[in-house]
């Protein structure tokens, strides 16, 4: 059977190509350079404008984007006009990819630019280069180092997600009485925000004075429940409540992948004599392996991004115990109007995340298809 | 508005009270002979406030919407005198200001609805949290993107916005709707103006003051353990700083009404940088000498004090009290000392605002109301000499100097609305009539965000018959004033990003409370963020500000 390619690129297509008048082709080519040539007159204008270079100029940069929208629209009619029929082809893909440039690389570009200024908002002489000093100055922060050092209890503790959700998941897997009833009980946490909870938990529910998890804690001997007061104490208590809030997510996921199991493979080890512990570790864990490390990639990614429960219960206390990157990038920020600095923090972390991730999958991928 | 006229004649209606009032008010106004038209009008603007004072009335609730709104129409007298009805009618402003406790915005829209309906304008608004408000602003200033006619902003951020241009000058019909002669000296120029031109209608003054519990202080069982622990001076408020520690220290591990009993409640968690003040209300007493303006830098350097012996005495006195505080204190911001803890009864002695003072005897949140005292913040026995490099014994005694936090809240126009005359005076009538000054006298009574700042705030009559106790307004009065006046009052410095300082040393003192760092190391830390920061704004331009904030 012929592919689309080929009957595109067959000899009818070439024909029309060629039927191409050369009239046309050049007002095309002469369309996207005009296009082209303007949008970077207007662009260069205004960077000479905001440079203080020359006086003409907009007041914002919403110009830009127009003279970005005009050169987009006259590229893809130029392509129609200069490839025809290949270019009409073009015309399917050309918005994704502009859209992508515009709302991806560039900003990218534009962060990694922002990140060598040093530019502090309050400061009298505006954003000045800076070079590599930003990123200079993140090896010598300690708060910065400090954060991470949490991530890594963070992202560990991931694990102890896992393994409770794939109990959650095999429970509710299992023919049990009120299955459906559990199953909409144990995700309702997910649907909870992030800033719901760190109020109706970290700060209600775990409140040292009045909280009840607080007055169990008194009734069960500890005489002095404070959950955010010690480092240790405080950062698993942090980490339970994301735990709870996450849980739900890593359970429905592995549900899906039990339900997906063949059951033949299962009865088949229960013919064979397995026990219910050697039938999970030795059938159940290895097959849904591809899905625990998606899960777990995924889960990875949320945890590295954990913040708003520290910001609104511990502020990254007690002594930075609590704190994570995105909670320090914040306040770096938010706080200290450091835009510069800021933006190189999080342009060095979301570098350590891609390596990160990227081992990891690696990692994953060579274990997977080892085990199974 | 026919629902509020219903209620304001409901309010009127003559009971034997009201008359025999009426009467004996007839009576001395006969007795006085006739009165001239001035005094009519007197008579008339005491009514309205006295009317006013009685929505809710103190101790009846805490206000709602319906109230607020109440209070605005009874305050348009003066927007009628220089404002045609409708003349604004089409005109849109921005407002942005704070939801603080649901107070402050909330109450201006109450405040501005009978305003909106009378002149027509509309007003739409920007609510930021406390912690939002300083990032929200300095990014609207850095990328020019003002996108608010009113801004409701406090002085410390006078050298950011009035000095780079982007607020509208008061025009002198507002000075005279306002009454500005009437504010109280430390809120009058330079606080309020940059270059010598006025922008600000103040709202607000604001200092901390010393709030106590007075059963505390007169329970006789306390008290006889006090001297049974070997203690030679009387069972009493604490005035210094030396008998605060004392006392937070003694009170561990007793009850009172068979709870247990605390002193001193610190805020050690980091609350957008405005936590830094409550270490500032510690250490001034030990680092402003009256000899000296200067008490957070050396004014001609920018040099940090953070890391003087006065201050890092400051930060090793909240070392030495923590464990005697509550044992989850090191998650406490200056919100749960102030309403989760001083108001719902837990703790003897804090520093705050005045909202303290409102608020424990006009909300339904506070059950201290009737037990709580006032008074300005404590002294030292000894103050820091930054000139000498000693420590002083004042011939006067303890050395106060209370901490003048904030400056208060003040309303601006900013200066984008220059260009359209009418949205100009639109935006200044509206600024005008939330800084009115019979309205500011609701805003320092009730429950709203906003404490006294004018002289006409101290007539004690007014607070008592609103609803207050006598003796609990006098103290409170006479603590808030008393900051105000003092001659040592230590006045915060109106400089660039001073809360990016402040939020600096925020995250490295929950490290010294924790325990990480001693507190001269961690006070040395902070000196070399603060260099560094002092650097990356601008030194030259930072000391000028500095110098002239501080008037010297």
């Amino acid at each position: 059977m012929q592919d689309s390619s080929s009957v595109a690129d067959g000899p009818h297509h070439k024909l029309a190509s060629q039927r191409i008048a050369l009239s046309r082709k050049n007002a095309g080519q002469a369309l996207v350079a005009l296009a082209s040539l303007g949008s970077l007159l207007v662009l260069l204008i205004q960077i000479l404008h905001s440079s203080g270079a020359i006086a003409a100029g907009f007041a914002d940069w919403r110009p830009i984007l127009y003279a970005y929208l005009v050169w987009a629209t006259a590229l893809g009619v130029g392509q129609v006009m200069i490839r025809g029929e290949r270019g009409l082809r073009a015309l399917f893909l050309l918005p994704a990819v502009l859209f992508t440039v515009a709302v991806v690389i560039f900003p990218t570009l534009f962060g990694i630019y922002i990140a060598s200024l040093d530019w502090n908002l309050s400061s009298f002489e505006g954003p000045h280069f800076n070079g590599f000093n930003n990123l200079i100055g993140l090896f010598h922060d300690s708060y910065y180092w400090n954060a991470l050092g949490n991530m890594v209890f963070y992202a560990v503790a991931v694990l102890g997600e896992y393994a409770v959700a794939f109990g959650l998941a095999l429970l509710l897997n299992a023919e049990i009485r009120g299955r459906k009833f559990f199953r909409v009980v144990f995700l309702l946490p997910l649907m909870l925000s992030p800033v719901a909870v760190s109020w109706m938990i970290g700060k209600s529910l775990m409140e040292y004075r009045f909280g009840p998890a607080a007055t169990l804690a008194r009734n069960l001997g500890w005489d002095n429940p404070a959950f955010f007061a010690h480092p240790w104490i405080a950062r698993l208590s942090i980490e339970a409540m994301d735990a709870w809030v996450s849980i739900p997510f890593i359970m429905i996921m592995l549900l899906a992948g039990l339900q997906a199991m063949p059951k033949e493979v299962q009865e088949a080890a229960k013919v064979d004599g397995a026990s219910a512990w050697q039938s999970f570790w030795h059938v159940t864990f290895p097959l849904m392996l591809p899905v625990s490390v998606t899960v777990l990639i995924i889960r990875i990614i949320f945890k590295l991004k954990l913040a708003d429960i520290v910001i609104n219960v511990t502020a990254g206390g007690p002594g930075g115990a609590t704190d994570t990157v995105s909670s320090f990038i914040y306040r770096v920020y938010r706080d200290r109007s450091n835009v510069g600095y800021g933006t190189a923090l999080a342009m060095f972390y979301l570098l350590m995340i891609i390596v990160l991730l990227t081992v990891l999958l690696r990692l994953s991928s060579r274990w997977t298809q080892k085990v199974t | 508005m026919k629902q509020q006229e219903y209620d304001q004649h409901l309010r009127m209606r003559p009971n034997r009270r009201t008359v025999l009032k009426g009467a004996a008010s007839a009576a001395a106004l006969g007795s006085a002979g006739a009165l001239g038209a001035f005094s009519e009008r007197a008579l008339a603007q005491d009514n309205l406030r006295a009317r006013m004072l009685q929505i809710p009335g103190v101790g009846k609730g805490a206000p709602t919407d319906a109230d607020w709104q109440k209070v605005g129409e009874l305050c348009l007298g003066p927007t009628k005198a220089n404002v045609k009805e409708g003349e604004f009618k089409g005109v849109e402003l921005s407002f942005m200001g704070l939801n603080n406790q649901n107070l402050h915005n909330l109450l201006f829209r109450g405040f501005l609805k009978p305003w909106e309906a009378y002149t027509g304008a509309k007003i739409s608004w920007i609510d930021l949290a406390q912690a939002d408000y300083n990032p929200r602003l300095q990014q609207a200033i850095a990328t020019g993107t003002v996108d608010f006619d009113i801004l409701e902003m406090g002085a410390p951020f006078e050298g950011d916005v009035c000095g780079k241009g982007l607020a509208s000058e008061m025009p002198d019909w507002v000075k005279t709707q306002i009454d500005i002669d009437d504010y109280v000296d430390y809120l009058k120029p330079p606080v309020g103006t940059w270059n010598g031109k006025t922008y600000r209608v103040t709202i607000d003054g604001d200092c901390h003051n010393f709030n106590f519990r007075t059963d505390y202080f007169s329970d006789p069982t306390l008290a006889k353990a006090w001297k049974d622990a070997g203690n030679a001076s009387e069972w009493g408020v604490p005035k210094t700083w030396q008998q605060v520690q004392a006392v937070t220290k003694f009170l561990k591990g007793k009850k009172i009404k068979g709870q247990n009993a605390f002193g001193y409640l610190d805020a050690p968690k980091p609350w957008g940088g405005f936590g830094f003040y409550f270490l500032g209300s510690r250490a001034t007493a030990y680092a402003k000498h009256p000899d000296d303006k200067a008490w957070l830098f050396d004014v001609d350097t920018m040099k940090p004090r953070i890391n003087n012996p006065a201050w890092v005495r400051a930060i090793q006195d909240v070392i030495d009290a923590l464990p005697s505080e509550p044992a989850d204190q090191l998650n406490a911001d200056p919100n749960t000392t102030g309403f989760q803890q001083f108001l719902a009864g837990i703790g003897a002695m804090i520093p705050w605002w005045g909202d303290i003072g409102q608020v424990a005897k006009a909300s339904d949140t506070s059950v201290v109301g009737d037990v709580v005292g006032f008074d300005i913040l404590p002294g030292s026995d000894d103050v820091y000499n930054s000139k000498t490099g000693k420590w002083d014994k004042l011939a006067s005694g303890p050395n106060h100097a209370p901490n003048c936090a904030y400056l208060g809240w003040g309303v601006y126009v900013m200066a984008r609305v220059a260009g359209d005359e009418r949205k100009h005076k639109a935006a200044w009538s509206a600024a005008a009539h939330l800084g009115g000054k019979d309205l500011s006298l609701w805003t320092v009574m009730y429950p709203s965000g906003f404490q006294v700042h004018r002289t006409s705030h101290s007539n004690i009559d007014e607070w008592v018959a609103a609803g207050y106790d006598k003796n609990y307004i006098t103290s409170y009065l006479n603590s808030q004033f008393g900051s105000y006046n003092h001659p040592n009052r230590a006045v915060e410095p109106r400089i660039p990003g001073i809360f990016q300082y402040y939020s600096i040393a925020e995250d490295e003192l929950t490290k010294i409370f924790a325990g990480q760092y001693d507190a001269q190391t961690g006070a040395n830390n902070i000196a070399a963020a603060w260099e560094k920061l002092t650097d990356q704004i601008g030194r030259e331009k930072q000391i000028a500000l500095y110098k002239a904030s501080l008037g010297v």
